[in-house]
């Protein structure tokens, strides 16, 4: 009997340890778990979240959370990134489903936002001057004259958003690639305000809100 | 095989067939070899007094051991090539007339899907396209036509025991027949970056009615 103690308390052992890897002890959320969720989003818009044009990431680094959390439950209910032309969208749907644990979209959305805003260099070259009628007429209405947006209306701040992914979602807006889908209420009224557009105007208004910087 | 996962295209039991072939016959070998193997460590067991030999396997009555099955091993290769010559003949090299040809276009980390309109002609203004769902019809004869966007990637539809890569550049064209209705997942099964693991869609197999009723359905409503 002497000769089975040894395999008893190696099975003792390993009860333990198996228990102990089954602690109930609830997972982290906030700046916690957000700091661990951005690691898949690093890998396109970089470590911090400044963007990569060469894969239409744009910098998302400090927008405000309610509008991070906004737009990836529009992609998970697929009111945005659900087009088939819209190329950059589909790449980031699979990424916003992957958040599934219930506080994932609050705690990656907060840790973003507590991120250093960026400001990217312009790469258009539209005319300033001529967008700011244009800016006042149409987008000042929900965007703010600062460009910081108005968060009751759901209009993000623009000002510190690359400026070619301003002009690519512009165009999304326009074709209907964003915006169109029955749920998407805040993103219809952008789309009847982008219907009006010409590329030009589009690069004139984009010129104009990187001034307001 | 069924068993584990239905099989929905007219050539999925063949496929399976080829597989099962393979696993038998390498099963068979495989028991054999291991059990041959733990006979001859028992049968030459170390024994109080007795010395180890060298054998150097140049002997006919040695050398046997290895030459016979090696034949047969060769031979039962043979059986399987022909079993999927067959089979790829049949999936790969044939293509039978299309009842509908539909695109596939595969991109990080998404499956976009062009089908025909009412009018069944691809490339005109009723087509439907649809991101992540692909609906065909029951018993009728497809032509896909595969491409990618970006990187490689891989169609897969595993009730169809259908996979194939999809190459930036080119179109790669091939058929599927759907045997019975449901709901099936299409997967990526070639590394395709960071998100290819949910690079997923659903592949809608409708009766002729429910399809009909798709098209009409989907042709109102789609902006191209």
């Amino acid at each position: 009997m002497r000769r089975l103690r040894t395999p008893r308390i190696a099975a003792l052992a390993l009860l333990t340890a198996g228990l102990a890897a089954c602690d109930a002890t609830p997972l982290p959320l906030g700046m916690e778990r957000g700091t661990e969720l951005f690691e898949t989003c690093a890998p396109c818009h970089g470590a911090n979240a400044a963007g990569n044009p060469d894969i239409a990431a744009p910098a998302i680094a400090g927008l405000p959370q309610w509008y991070i959390e906004d737009q990836l439950r529009g992609y998970q209910e697929g009111y945005r990134g659900d087009h088939y032309t819209d190329l950059a969208g589909l790449r980031m749907r699979p990424m916003a489903l992957s958040l599934t644990r219930e506080g994932d979209i609050e705690s990656v959305a907060e840790y973003v936002a507590g991120l250093d805003p960026v400001y990217p260099e312009s790469t258009l070259h539209g005319n300033a001057g001529a967008g700011a009628t244009t800016y006042t007429q149409i987008c000042v209405a929900c965007h703010g004259v600062d460009g910081l947006g108005m968060p009751e209306l759901h209009a993000p701040p623009i000002v510190q958003l690359n400026d070619w992914y301003l002009y690519q979602e512009l165009q999304n807006f326009r074709s209907g690639a964003r915006g169109a889908a029955p749920g998407d209420t805040w993103g219809l009224t952008m789309r009847a305000n982008s219907l009006a557009l010409s590329d030009e105007v589009m690069q004139d208004v984009i010129a104009y809100v990187q001034t307001l910087r | 095989m069924e068993r584990f996962l239905i099989q929905a295209s007219t050539y999925a039991g063949s496929i399976d067939g080829v597989i099962m072939l393979i696993a038998l016959l390498v099963g068979f070998w495989f028991l054999l070899a291991e059990g041959i193997f733990f006979w001859l460590i028992w049968k030459f067991r170390a024994r109080p007094g007795e010395k180890s030999q060298y054998l150097t396997g140049k002997e006919k009555h040695v050398k046997r051991w290895i030459t016979i099955p090696h034949a047969l091993v060769l031979l039962c290769d043979v059986f399987i090539i022909i079993a999927s010559v067959r089979v790829w003949y049949d999936v790969k090299q044939q293509l039978p007339e299309a009842d509908s040809t539909i695109r596939v276009i595969g991109q990080q980390w998404a499956w976009t899907f062009q089908h025909p309109g009412i009018d069944n002609e691809l490339d005109t203004d009723d087509d439907i396209y649809t991101v992540g769902d692909l609906h065909v019809e029951v018993e009728k004869t497809y032509h896909f036509q595969l491409q990618s966007r970006d990187v490689l990637h891989s169609f897969s539809v595993p009730v169809f025991r259908l996979k194939q890569d999809a190459i930036p550049g080119r179109s790669i064209t091939g058929w599927f027949q759907a045997t019975e209705t449901g709901d099936h997942d299409v997967q990526c099964a070639e590394i395709c970056g960071i998100g290819h693991g949910i690079m997923a869609a659903r592949i809608h197999i409708e009766d002729a009615q429910t399809h009909a009723q798709w098209i009409a359905d989907a042709s109102a409503a789609t902006t191209p």
